[in-house]
């Protein structure tokens, strides 16, 4: 049996998913794409993929929502939160035994370092590797953040885990984002509070969202200083004024290090946030491993979505260890005959 | 010194006077004289300063008035430098299909469940557009959208004439169940008007003029331009009406567009894998707009949705699109059906009587 490319994504809003299935099918590249719907149609255990079939993997996505009901015998709003906090164990039990039963080499990233990533540890691997990052400090206490603001004049804090959208009684959402706090705000701050992670708030010229695809760095920069609304956080959309998204290369020592932060994380691809101050010093933020790529592809026009098929095919050919060529359509002689039609 | 950095995605498009600058993020257009076009391409690589200096004192202020509007519109923004890392943008187009759109003309004796079909629907298909010249029962309608419940088709276009059981709830029902369907247009219409369903998402354009057939395509106008990083870079390569497009006309023969003659056969015997090897019916692919005459000096070009099967002299498929009334050189849009030098091509499509 030949071996596959195993890609682990959901059936709904997955469109980098499907762009990437696209063009392996355009390309004549087989795949095998499994949902996290589909475990609700598997029999027994062996009907997951096996080791021996599964040549490489991409892991995108868990599951859209559970194809799943359950009732209480008696309602209540806080056992409704913790049962559904269990099937999403129990169904993460089921999940990651591929993580194990699939050999770690296979995956494109590293999928135990992925699922415990920690944003502290990559800080400091990157500070280790001589890549600039903002201070950073996890504090308790308001006497704290008030020493802390003699050295910066403002801070941010944003969490430790990963933000999280919050809905009340009418469903009304809620969204977290990074938030600021300075002078004015810190009436705010309560005396003593939950450990929180506080940085140095970096006036930016720009954002830089860069994926990382196999050793090359697709970076895009966000301007969104004009827009008060998005001044800490891009993902404060402006739908009237959107941000300028732009291509943007990298300096090729800052690339270096970044590939080897990524190498060090076994991570072959993932969007990495940086930022660069007005002094156009760069400063490294976070990874984000199994980010999704359309946001920078469609803007700068990179195609890393047909690149995306490019690197799971020739993983492929690598595992076999066959060095045929792969069939390219593109380069095929474009046809021009118009001396003999006309 | 002061730098103006333009943004990469703010493309110039240099005409035989006046230039374009599509912002192709934004989806908007900005036509400008080709002396400001000048300035702007000196400014890459000067500073504002250097500018002034060149173009003399005496133009300081147009010059200042030039960055401003490219500050307050964002299309650039002021740097003590011009940043070699804003690179360029790679201006390559490609698509994970052969056909991308695909026009049917509908026929109800036609069967659009055979393997020709199948073929075309296994392509990823971005677009289709089904042309009713004739009224249209709701079940049939509602069979035909069926087909394509399990495609990876993206948009369906309905073109039908005004019927009173096709009202705006029914419309709705319908699309609401077949959400492929992003917009319709319902000619023969007692009235025009912009209607609304599915929660505001799906445009129905009522249109009082008769679509009886494809000679009424191939209007080049303003409103049809459309800005944006897919058409402009196709169009740099490829040819933006015919490339990877295919249609299917009232009598079931496959063509490059409805409105064209030649075709590559019968949808019951033909393989859409033949039409794909078939040179000939590759043949406008790289018709490009810069190889196109007189469209080549204009420079709405890449914004242009162009039209190769009515061009002003049918037998020079270079000529310029023959319903397009705009003249890059004086830069006047002019009505095209009455112009003299059309009135032969006119005549040689038979399209009088449609135009009168």
């Amino acid at each position: 049996m030949s071996k596959k490319i195993l890609i682990l994504s959901q059936s709904y809003l997955e469109s980098t998913t499907d762009q990437v299935c696209q063009w392996m099918d355009y390309l004549k590249i087989p795949y095998l794409r499994l949902n996290g719907e589909d475990f609700f149609r598997f029999q027994q255990l062996s009907d997951l993929p096996d080791n021996t079939e599964t040549a490489v993997v991409w892991y995108r996505r868990k599951i859209a929502h559970f194809p799943a009901e359950f009732s209480l015998k008696q309602p209540d709003f806080n056992s409704q939160y913790t049962m559904k906090r269990f099937l999403v164990d129990e169904f993460n039990g089921l999940h990651s035994f591929l993580f194990h039963s699939i050999d770690a080499q296979k995956w494109l990233n590293d999928p135990l370092s992925e699922k415990n990533l920690n944003k502290l540890q990559v800080l400091q691997l990157a500070r280790r590797l001589n890549i600039l990052t903002p201070f950073t400090e996890v504090v308790t206490t308001k006497t704290k953040i008030m020493a802390l603001l003699e050295q910066y004049p403002a801070l941010i804090v944003k969490p430790l885990s990963e933000c999280i959208l919050l809905e009340d009684t009418e469903r009304r959402a809620y969204k977290m984002l990074t938030s600021t706090i300075d002078q004015k705000s810190l009436g705010a701050v309560p005396e003593t509070f939950f450990p929180s992670l506080v940085q140095e708030r970096i006036v930016k010229k720009f954002e830089i969202r860069t994926f990382y695809l196999d050793g090359v760095c697709y970076s895009m920069a966000i301007f969104s200083q004009n827009n008060r609304k998005t001044t800490d956080d891009f993902r404060n959309y402006d739908n009237h004024r959107p941000n300028r998204t732009v291509p943007y290369k990298l300096p090729a020592d800052l690339e270096h290090k970044l590939d080897q932060l990524m190498k060090i994380l076994r991570f072959r691809t993932g969007s990495i946030d940086l930022m660069v101050d007005m002094q156009g010093n760069y400063h490294f933020l976070e990874i984000n491993p199994e980010g999704q790529f359309g946001m920078v592809s469609h803007p700068c026009n990179y195609y890393l979505e047909k690149k995306f098929a490019r690197l799971l095919h020739q993983s492929v050919l690598h595992e076999k260890e066959i060095h045929q060529q792969p069939e390219n359509k593109e380069n095929a002689a474009p046809a021009t005959v118009f001396s003999e039609a006309e | 010194m002061e730098y103006l950095n333009i943004y990469a995605n703010c493309q110039l498009v240099k005409g035989a006077n006046m230039s374009l600058l599509c912002d192709l993020q934004m989806r908007r257009f900005y036509h400008l004289p080709n002396d400001t076009a000048e300035v702007l391409l000196f400014l890459q690589q000067y500073s504002i300063d250097e500018c002034i200096a060149h173009y003399g004192e005496d133009n300081r202020e147009a010059i200042a008035g030039y960055v401003d509007f490219f500050v307050s519109r964002e299309l650039g923004f002021i740097d003590d430098r011009i940043l070699p890392e804003l690179t360029a943008m790679e201006l390559t187009w490609d698509r994970f299909a052969d056909i991308t759109n695909v026009v049917i003309e509908y026929q109800e004796t036609i069967d659009y469940t055979g393997s020709f079909f199948r073929e075309l629907l296994d392509q990823h298909l971005e677009g289709l557009e089904i042309r009713f010249y004739q009224p249209v029962a709701l079940p049939e309608l509602r069979e035909l959208l069926a087909l394509f419940s399990d495609s990876t088709l993206r948009h369906i276009k309905l073109v039908l004439p005004y019927e009173k059981s096709l009202n705006i709830a029914a419309l709705d029902e319908l699309v609401k169940k077949h959400q492929r369907v992003k917009s319709l247009l319902v000619h023969s219409s007692p009235e025009e008007k912009l209607e609304k369903i599915f929660s505001n998402s799906v445009p129905v354009y009522y249109f009082t003029g008769k679509i009886n057939s494809c000679m009424a395509c191939g209007e080049i106008r303003a409103h049809h331009f459309t800005v944006n990083t897919e058409l402009f870079t196709e169009s740099l390569r490829f040819n933006s009406c015919l490339n990877r497009k295919l249609s299917i006309d009232q009598q079931g023969y496959i063509k490059n567009c409805p409105s064209m003659r030649e075709n590559y056969g019968h949808v019951a015997d033909t393989s859409l894998q033949a039409v794909l090897d078939n040179k000939t019916f590759n043949r406008y692919n790289h018709i490009r707009k810069d190889d196109i005459a007189v469209c080549k000096d204009c420079e709405f070009r890449h914004v242009c949705t162009d039209c190769r099967a009515y061009i002003e002299n049918p037998q020079d498929i270079y000529s310029k699109p023959l319903k397009c009334g705009y003249n890059p050189y004086t830069n006047n849009w002019e009505e095209w059906a009455q112009h003299p030098m059309k009135q032969a091509a006119i005549e040689w499509y038979g399209m009088a009587e449609i135009i009168k």
